[in-house]
């Protein structure tokens, strides 16, 4: 048995596979594979497929991760070569490696979110709003979380989630760049983030976002 | 269109994998070198027309040929619909993401007659004009085919030629046909002359109705030399004919969401309200080899982890045994499941039937369509109470414990007893559930009926025979309701005004096209689905074009009537339906086809 995670880049109309609808194609993609899959014990087998940190819908990433099990040891390249054979241009696989830190050690993700507006002045004045609002450190999201069975919405502070940030602006279109919490214990979806900074600095044109690093405690990269 | 118009619209819709095109499968050509541009169009959502066979057939068997690139379109859900009209957008081909109302052929598949005004709202989307007289240029050819195109009537003012039959030779004579034609730049009216002459083709241009003072059709007369009756296509050898081995694999969940492969077509039975069972006439199989080489490609190549077999009955394919043995050879291993629907699993190996389960468990569904046994030999479907109590005993030993149940109402002669008949039935199988020594434990037995309103349709025997009205068939679910007495059993039932449009439709005539027109006019979209459906938009439609749904419904037509698709041949006579009618009003069943020949007229090799 091996374990392999993969790494790979969900980017262009991907962004449109939704979590649940990305574990399938993934499935039948390291069918297609003809990978030596090693399959789950029990009434219905499937191949053994994790996702350490899935990504919400709408945002791009160049820094996935899924780790795959096999029954039986291949090497990476190999398995690299085959992934990128079967998957669409927009599901791009980068790296497979045998992993060496577990998933429980992801303590942050990096993002990069570009807003466009109509103008010059428009983007600047927005940044600066933001710039004063995420120094502040009082923003807060609602989150829709569960007590038991009840849904609950509770309000959370963001400034502990958020890790670094950095706003600049070219034109009509500002970039924040900002190492958010990411990982089991606790969470911050970027989505969320600029949520809030738009009900206090107004809503952009339009905006993208794109998660570019996992990383650990110390700041160094997740691999 | 490029990705970048799209992509705002795309974050305001749900779903938005249905627009995104890119999926695994899905063939990419230069548009620059292809010759033949098709927009092969599927008249509902992207799950359903991405689970349809006959698109999958259709669009491999197109982009085989190097002169010709074939992409996928679907209606556009109502959300994005609003969206494409206000930004002014066209409807585009999922691969190229070009405007499709440039491309040379448009060809949609008719399943269903609910789903005749998204043909509509399609068209006028890609910007394209509706009826074929205001559509001067060869380009865009606008086609159909599928089942509705045996009475293709209603839609015949809107499309250039329909193909009668199976599709895969006629496409290739078709696109072989255009492609000369284009070249030699042929006037539209040429191309179709020529094209009326290919065997299964029908221009309806080319063919005048003429109707009685009643409304009833009084004649249909061929002009310039168009053949009369125009034939339907049949592929007579399943081995060779062309099968696809890649299927675009969705990257969103669709309905069904497998490998599909067919064991054969046509049908032995003749259950006398199935239009597909006579449609579909003669039985021809394909060799369990070839099936299982189909599905042993068709999994490497998509990675799917279930292999579906299809036909209209399984268990009279008369390979299936030595097909399960060579397909579970391979599919345990790879960890596949195979389901095999349409079984009679009182007739099958109790060993295999634990063999299937094995790798995964389906659902376990009986048609018996009527409560009696007196209805069900009015109808001819050859099934017992006793065969189905026999079966669920069977599937509850072995650890099932929910049955699903389909019924129609309003079949030819019922009576309040063969409603009260199907709750009944519905209670034995409760019952038998409880009984059993080996149920399985601290479970409860779920048993769902499904009551769809039976609907005439043309080239069946009971294609004379009035349908109900709406309120005799709400008379009819609510007796039905009122006469289930457990918890056990759940009843849902059609929407009764979809049933009588789709009644309307299935019979209807060429004067339907304007109150399609209308109700398109009006909004009219989606009208299959529940939560879309307008009933009172249509009633208004065909009051102000002067025509009544019950005429083409309600009624019962005379043996020797001029029928809307009496000049279309499907190869089963009039005369042999005509005589299973009669035979159902006297509840006298007819036997298969391989116990007996009844010379329904399609002239298969088994016949005298």
């Amino acid at each position: 048995m091996q374990n392999i995670r993969v790494r790979f880049e969900k980017r262009g109309r991907a962004v449109y596979i939704s979590h649940l609808d990305l574990m399938r194609a993934m499935s039948r993609a390291v069918r297609r594979a003809q990978l030596p899959l090693w399959y789950t014990e029990g009434f219905r087998p499937h191949p053994y497929l994790f996702f350490p940190l899935p990504l919400p819908l709408g945002q791009e990433s160049c820094c996935e991760a899924l780790e795959l099990r096999l029954e039986r040891p291949m090497p990476p390249e190999e398995l690299l070569r085959r992934l990128t054979a079967v998957l669409p241009e927009d599901l791009k696989v980068t790296a497979a490696a045998e992993p060496w830190s577990g998933a429980g050690e992801i303590h942050a993700a990096q993002y990069e979110m570009k807003l466009r507006f109509a103008d010059e002045a428009a983007a600047g004045d927005w940044s600066k709003s933001a710039a004063s609002l995420l120094e502040a450190g009082k923003l807060t999201a609602k989150k829709t979380g569960k007590q038991g069975r009840r849904r609950i919405e509770k309000e959370i502070a963001l400034a502990p989630l958020i890790f670094h940030w950095a706003l600049s602006s070219e034109g009509a279109s500002v970039l924040l760049k900002a190492a958010l919490a990411a990982g089991s214990t606790q969470n911050l979806n970027p989505a969320l983030l600029l949520e809030a900074l738009f009900d206090h600095a107004g809503e952009p044109l339009s905006f993208s976002i794109l998660r570019t690093a996992l990383l650990r405690a110390d700041g160094t990269a997740w691999e | 269109m490029a990705l970048a118009q799209l992509e705002p619209l795309l974050r305001q819709v749900q779903k938005p994998g249905r627009y995104t095109g890119g999926e695994p499968g899905s063939v990419q050509k230069n548009a620059a070198e292809t010759a033949l541009r098709y927009a092969l169009c599927f008249p509902d959502t992207y799950e359903i027309g991405m689970s349809h066979l006959g698109m999958k057939i259709l669009y491999g068997l197109a982009n085989a040929r190097a002169d010709c690139w074939c992409e996928r379109v679907f209606a556009p859900w109502i959300d994005m619909e609003a969206l494409l009209r206000e930004h002014g957008l066209p409807l585009w081909g999922l691969e190229s993401g070009d405007p499709i109302a440039g491309f040379d052929l448009i060809g949609f598949t008719l399943q269903y007659e609910m789903s005749y005004s998204n043909i509509l709202n399609m068209l006028d989307l890609a910007r394209i004009p509706l009826r074929s007289a205001e559509r001067a240029t060869l380009a865009p050819l606008v086609i159909a085919g599928g089942p509705c195109a045996c009475n293709p009537e209603p839609l015949a003012p809107f499309f250039d030629l329909f193909v009668l039959g199976e599709g895969e030779e006629v496409s290739e004579e078709l696109l072989d046909l255009l492609l000369e034609h284009k070249r030699n730049n042929s006037d539209k009216q040429t191309f179709l002359r020529a094209a009326a002459r290919i065997p299964g083709i029908y221009v309806p241009a080319l063919y005048e109705v003429n109707y009685n003072g009643d409304g009833t059709v009084a004649a249909v007369t061929p002009k310039e030399n168009a053949p009369f009756p125009v034939r339907k296509r049949i592929v007579e050898d399943l081995d060779g004919v062309y099968f696809p081995e890649q299927f675009v694999v969705p990257l969103l969940e669709v309905v069904h969401d497998r490998t599909v492969t067919e064991l054969f077509r046509g049908c032995i039975r003749g259950c006398r309200f199935c239009q597909a069972g006579f449609l579909s006439r003669p039985v021809r199989e394909k060799s369990h080899g070839t099936v299982d080489r189909q599905c042993r490609a068709l999994c490497e190549n998509t990675g799917y982890e279930e292999v579906s077999l299809c036909s209209l009955s399984t268990s009279d394919y008369q390979e299936l045994p030595a097909l399960l043995e060579e397909l579970l050879a391979w599919t345990q291993e790879q960890k596949i499941n195979v389901s095999v629907p349409s079984l009679r699993i009182d007739r099958f190996p109790k060993e295999m039937m634990e063999r299937l389960a094995l790798v995964r468990r389906s659902g376990l569904t009986f048609a018996p369509e009527a409560g009696t046994q007196r209805l069900r030999d009015v109808i001819n479907k050859n099934i017992t109470e006793e065969q189905i109590l026999s079966a669920v005993r069977q599937a509850f030993g072995g650890g099932w414990t929910a049955v699903k149940l389909y019924f129609m109402l309003g079949l030819p002669t019922e009576t309040q007893e063969d409603i009260s008949g199907i709750a009944q039935l519905a209670q034995r199988i409760v019952d038998a559930y409880y009984q059993h020594p080996e149920k399985p434990k601290g479970k409860g037995v779920s048993v769902s009926v499904s009551a769809a309103s039976f609907v005439p349709k043309p080239f069946t025997p009971f294609q004379w025979e009035p349908m109900d009205t709406c309120g005799q068939l709400r008379e009819k679910q609510a007796l039905l309701r009122a006469s289930v007495g457990s918890k056990k059993i759940s009843v849902s039932c059609h929407h009764v005004e979809i049933s009588l449009l789709e009644g309307a439709f299935a019979r209807g005539d060429r004067r339907l096209a304007a109150v399609l027109e209308e109700a398109w006019r009006r909004g009219a979209r989606f009208d299959g689905w529940d939560d879309q459906f307008q009933p009172g938009l249509w009633e208004e439609c065909f009051a102000r074009c002067g025509l009544d749904p019950l005429f083409y419904t309600a009624r019962r037509r005379d043996f020797d009537e001029v029928l809307p698709w009496d000049h279309l041949d499907y190869g089963v006579s009039r005369r042999f339906l005509r005589r299973e009618m009669e035979r159902a009003l006297c509840a006298e069943t007819t036997p298969h086809c391989r116990e007996r020949c009844a010379g329904c007229g399609i002239g298969c090799k088994g016949a005298p």
